[in-house]
């Protein structure tokens, strides 16, 4: 199950574990191909009995109706089955992704863009989805009912057969002719369509300068030029949709016009391969329009494979990425170390080194004040003692432990962090807090928002700590205040403070730093701050590598 | 071109003014509807002429007339869909243009006060799209309206005419068929929103933990994090899957019950055959109704399309027709630019709506041909004064212009007396040349020689018809400022009103310019607002503001009375100006 490295692993993992669910749907592929066969099968035998002046039993009648109904069940059985299966692989493809996420290393998580990231998640698993729905499984069944029908016409019809056999590779081509140029003409469309959009909100914006300067008319007339380019387009797509199916349905005409003309002859050497009695005629002109249809179906299919591997590629940069040594679930506790200790830490994010060969040892019970300039490598020690980078050399230690070592269920109870700026969850008041941590009481909770000052306003709420959070629930020093509770609630030995970036107003700031004093008290604490009235306790200096 | 009985907000107007176009539709598409019965009956006719020959009866030239007569219908019949198809879509385009048209006309015009207040612009910018949403419904009425009404009725005659108690019996069933699928439209729309809301709890939750993927890593809550993720998708899977069987499993299972009048027909139609049914048919009536009703009840199954198509569009009209309503801008005519006349201001005082008065009783006068100045220090309402001459809020006092009162200038007017340029330069994303001619037609060379841009666009890739990106984010911010100063200069006006454009230049480029600009401006009058200085020994007059009040003088005249003039002048000669 692990170390997934692409979608081909997971989509084959889905159809081993659904084995039943992927039989069914070759069942159900299978019996829609064959049982839409069969009406014209014996619709054929009807006819042909009534031109014999045999009525046709009631048997017959109802069994004619039963295959259009089976026919139509095996459809919504296939449909059904296959949105089952799409949502499995999805599925699997998410949990899969979401794992891959977690095991991402910390630089690769800060350089992606949350949004981008977000996208392939939810729009490029959609586009694997329909890759297997409406691509490679729906391609199927249309190459199985071309098959198929071919088989029976060369049996009913040989000569009928042969044409088609000639005919249907042509016709495939022009179908992709016309996709092609129809797909060009939509994507030159959606771009004049977005010049078209985006020119509202320029206006909006601009609206001043075109009102100073009278420029009302050139305006329209310019927007209504975006607006003729994407009708040009469109024009263009129109054109191709308008023709297409008239041309497939007048090839199918002449097709029905040429068999039934050539069985008509007299000809008996014509005779022998397009000879047909009337019943075969009537299934033979419903087997001709049923062949037209899975030859467009096709070429839709090549299109939807063609921009889904688009979708397929970005998945596969996912899963090929490099993974972090994950940490263990337990440690042994080490008697007697520092509560946080740098040996010899050489880091950097790329080639070039931030740190080189630091050393910083810090006792428990002690309050350190990391100073530098701007970018001489305050906040990735932080970085470092949180676990987030493993040190290119040396060893970032937290009570004689790997800071990347520890457990994930003991990070909190050991380290609380401070962020630069708050980074709200979706959820309530009281999952700011916990980030959904069921291990913290209710207690806790409130002895956290206590002692950042927050648990009257709070409690003021209208659903106190059930209130759900958006942005303008609190204030900026609010927020901040919140995120100190966040670090406090789990009452971890060790602080860890980030400078807080937030444009605060002095009243705020005091808040904020009263809340830190009284959090620190008792705890060992590590901070960057420039602010004064921080107590700094040791100064530390972090100097810059050249 | 306009005529003054169309009425934006009624969708029958929209209709009688494509008539050419509708004519177009109609004619093809009765062609293309009625013209379907042919096909079935030939086919008909073919097999029962098969029938005859294989008895001895028929001949092949019958046949061959046949089978050629059913060639050329569907010819002509499949040439008509091809036309109605493509005029429909041609009727949706000139529908859905004229309509942005005249919502784009009302954006324009209206005053830039009314378009940030209240996100009525926004607003404006949805209406738009929603534009598209109603043509659609429109489109698909009309398209539906001969493919399904006209088809279906036609269909439904041919039955009649053949055997009219079998039709009558088999005609129930695709009824039947729509009813049912109304009936489960309220299961379908419900598992919908269903599946929407998951899918919307889904996509948070995988920005959640996209975005705070660190945070969650730093307090050791991944693990936890993804369990949750696990449950999201859980509850997603089966909401989805709900959703799509009910929207797509239904449709073959309605066309079923559509076809349950076939064993009717096959067994009365047979009767028919063999002379003991209600009507005498040959082996050609009976599969050509047959052929018939296939397709009828298959249309039928569609024709809940066309009720959703106009429910839909319905939605969306409703939002778009209160912005429609009224009469269509009038748009102004080209500006031409008043002649250099006295501009005088008199206890000018403003303020924004409840908010602190920024302008107090500001008094200037300004004769073509002057340049003036106007600086003091951050906040001192500088460009409130420059923004008070484009009458965007009310202000009290009085501006005039060769003796014509600011606040009593038509929009027209206005525009032929004052040039703006404000802080944004407020570019298009179009070309160098656009955004300087905006339109029309003078050579825009001399106006980038004058703003020294000159060079730098010829070194540009495609020289003026280089794009400059949205908001002109390809230019420096240097370049976008005097991009906008060609621009104002390009468009010159008796009154020239330029908010710090040189804030973005280093001092020798500043300078050069100011030659230029003097030069061009010729009789017009500059009023420059700027925080830096040295240009201001030069000017003809000099604004010092503080606090919104104005003190007027030439340079000396303030440098002598206003020590914070004096002072300011000193420390940015001092050489400490920021650039």
């Amino acid at each position: 199950m692990r170390n997934v490295k692409n979608i081909r692993t997971v989509l084959l993992e889905t159809v081993k574990h659904q084995t039943c669910l992927s039989l069914a749907i070759l069942v159900t592929v299978v019996g829609a191909v064959v049982s839409a066969l069969l009406p014209p099968l014996l619709l054929a035998k009807i006819v042909d009995d009534l031109t014999s002046g045999v009525a046709a039993s009631l048997g017959n009648v109802v069994l004619y109706f039963g295959l259009l109904a089976l026919t139509g069940l095996l459809e919504s059985a296939r449909e059904s089955l296959l949105t089952v299966f799409g949502q499995k692989i999805t599925h699997g493809l998410r949990s899969r992704m979401m794992e891959k996420l977690t095991r991402l290393t910390s630089g690769a998580l800060a350089v992606r863009d949350p949004g981008e990231l977000a996208a392939r998640f939810v729009g490029d698993v959609d586009t694997v989805e329909n890759l297997f729905s409406a691509g490679i499984i729906s391609m199927f069944a249309d190459l199985c009912k071309i098959v198929s029908i071919l088989a029976v016409l060369s049996r009913k019809n040989p000569g009928l057969c042969l044409v088609l056999l000639c005919l249907l590779p042509v016709l495939f081509a022009f179908t992709r002719y016309v996709q092609k140029n129809m797909l060009k003409a939509q994507l030159e469309n959606r771009r004049a369509v977005g010049r078209a959009s985006a020119f509202v909100p320029q206006t909006l914006h601009n609206i001043r300068t075109i009102h100073a300067l009278g420029k009302e008319r050139y305006m329209c007339a310019r927007y209504d030029c975006f607006i003729g380019q994407s009708y040009g387009a469109m024009e263009k797509t129109n054109f191709y949709d308008a023709i297409y199916s008239p041309i497939i349905l007048i090839l199918n005409a002449l097709m029905v016009g040429i068999v039934m003309l050539l069985s008509a002859t007299g000809d008996a050497s014509v005779l022998r391969v397009f000879g047909m009695s009337a019943g075969t005629a009537v299934a033979v002109i419903g087997y001709i329009s049923q062949i037209f249809t899975p030859v467009e179906s096709l070429g839709m299919e090549i299109q939807a494979i063609q921009s889904a591997m688009a979708g397929v590629r970005r998945i596969d940069e996912i899963l090929a990425e490099p993974e972090r040594s994950m940490p263990p679930e337990t440690t042994e506790p080490v008697s007697g170390a520092a509560a946080a200790e740098l040996r010899n830490v050489t880091f950097g994010y790329d080639e070039k080194d931030v740190l080189q060969n630091v050393s910083l040892r810090v006792e428990a019970g002690e309050q350190v004040t990391l100073a530098g300039r701007t970018g001489a490598g305050k906040s990735t020690v932080l970085k470092l003692l949180l676990g987030l980078y493993p040190p290119k050399a040396g060893q970032a230690l937290l009570f004689g432990i790997p800071a990347e070592k520890i457990p994930e269920g003991d990070k909190r109870y050991l380290i609380g962090y401070v962020e630069q700026s708050f980074h709200m969850v979706p959820g309530t008041v009281r999952e700011q807090i916990t980030l959904y941590d069921d291990r913290i009481t209710e207690a806790q909770v409130r002895k956290a928002a206590e002692l950042v000052g927050l648990l009257k306003t709070i409690e003021a709420l209208d659903k106190g700590f059930d209130t759900p959070c958006a942005p303008e629930l609190f204030s900026q020093g609010q927020w901040q205040l919140l995120s100190i509770a966040r670090a406090a609630v789990t009452d971890p030995k060790l602080l860890l403070l980030d400078e807080i970036t937030a444009n605060l107003d002095a009243e705020t700031e005091h808040m904020v730093l009263e809340a830190l004093n009284r959090v620190s008290e008792n705890r060992t604490v590590i901070s960057i701050s420039h602010r004064a009235s921080a107590r700094t306790g040791r100064i530390v200096t972090v100097t810059p590598q050249a | 071109m306009r005529d003054k009985t169309f009425r934006p907000d009624r969708v029958k107007d929209y209709f009688l003014a494509e008539w050419k176009v509708l004519l177009f539709v109609t004619a093809s598409g009765l062609i293309y509807n009625i013209g379907l019965l042919a096909g079935p009956w030939f086919e008909g006719k073919m097999t029962g002429e098969l029938v005859d020959i294989l008895t001895g009866s028929g001949t092949m030239k019958r046949m061959a007339v046949l089978a050629l007569c059913y060639v050329v219908t569907v010819l002509i019949v499949q040439g008509s869909r091809y036309f109605k198809r493509f005029y429909v879509r041609r009727f949706a385009n000139n529908v859905s243009r004229r309509m942005k048209q005249i919502l784009y006309a009302k954006l324009v015009t209206r005053s830039r006060e009314s378009l940030t207040a209240e996100g009525a612009g926004s607003v404006m910018t949805k209406a738009i799209s929603d534009v598209d949403d109603c043509v659609e419904g429109m489109r698909k009425f009309t398209t539906e309206l001969f493919d399904t009404g006209v088809a279906l009725l036609a269909y439904g005659c041919m039955l009649l005419c053949y055997d009219w108690r079998l039709a009558l019996i088999c005609m129930v069933f695709p009824p039947i068929s729509y009813a049912a699928a109304e009936k489960l439209k309220r299961v379908v729309q419900k598992t919908g929103e269903r599946g929407k809301e998951q899918a919307a709890a889904l996509n948070a939750a995988t920005l959640d933990r996209a975005r705070n993927a660190l945070t969650y890593r730093v307090f050791g809550r991944e693990e936890d994090r993804r369990l949750a993720y696990e449950q999201n998708l859980d509850s997603y899977e089966s909401a989805a899957i709900r959703a799509n069987v009910w929207n797509t499993a239904m449709t073959p299972i309605y066309r079923s019950i559509a076809l349950l009048g076939v064993p009717f027909l096959v067994w009365f139609g047979q009767k028919n055959v063999t002379g003991t049914g209600w009507s005498s048919w040959d082996i050609a009536a009976f599969t050509t109704f047959l052929a018939c009703f296939t397709k009828l009840a298959k249309k039928a199954s569609s024709a809940a399309k066309l009720f959703n198509a106009v429910h839909k569009a319905q939605v969306s009209w409703r939002r778009v027709k209160p912005i429609l309503a009224g009469q269509e801008e009038e748009l102004p005519e080209s500006v031409t630019p008043e002649a250099p006349a006295t501009l005088n201001v008199e206890n000018l005082c403003f303020a924004y709506p409840g908010a602190e008065e920024l302008l107090h009783d500001v008094s200037f006068s300004a004769k073509p041909g002057q340049i003036i100045g106007v600086t003091g220090p951050v906040a001192c309402g500088k460009s409130t004064l420059g923004k008070a001459f484009l009458c965007e809020l009310p202000y009290s006092g009085s501006i005039t212009f060769a003796g014509q009162e600011d606040r009593e200038l038509t929009k027209e007017q206005r525009s032929a007396v004052f040039g703006y340029l404000g802080h944004d330069p407020e570019l298009l994303s179009a070309s160098v040349k656009e955004n300087i001619c905006m339109g029309d037609t003078k050579d825009p060379m001399p106006y980038l020689r004058a703003v020294r841009l000159d060079r730098e666009v010829a070194e540009m890739e495609l020289g003026l018809d280089t794009l400059v990106g949205p908001e002109g984010h390809r230019l420096s911010g240097g370049q976008a400022q005097r991009l906008a100063l060609a621009r104002t200069l390009y468009h010159k006006r008796p009154v020239l009103i330029l908010d710090d454009p040189f804030s973005a230049l280093d001092r020798p480029t500043e300078k050069q310019i100011f030659a230029s600009l003097r030069e061009i401006a010729g009789d017009s009058i500059v009023l420059l607002i700027s925080h830096r200085l040295y240009l201001f020994p030069e000017f003809d007059q000099v604004l010092w503001m503080e606090a919104g009040r104005v003190t007027a003088g030439t340079h000396e005249e303030l440098l002598q009375k206003l020590p914070e003039y004096a002072a300011l002048m000193a420390e940015q000669e001092g050489g400490k100006v920021h650039a």
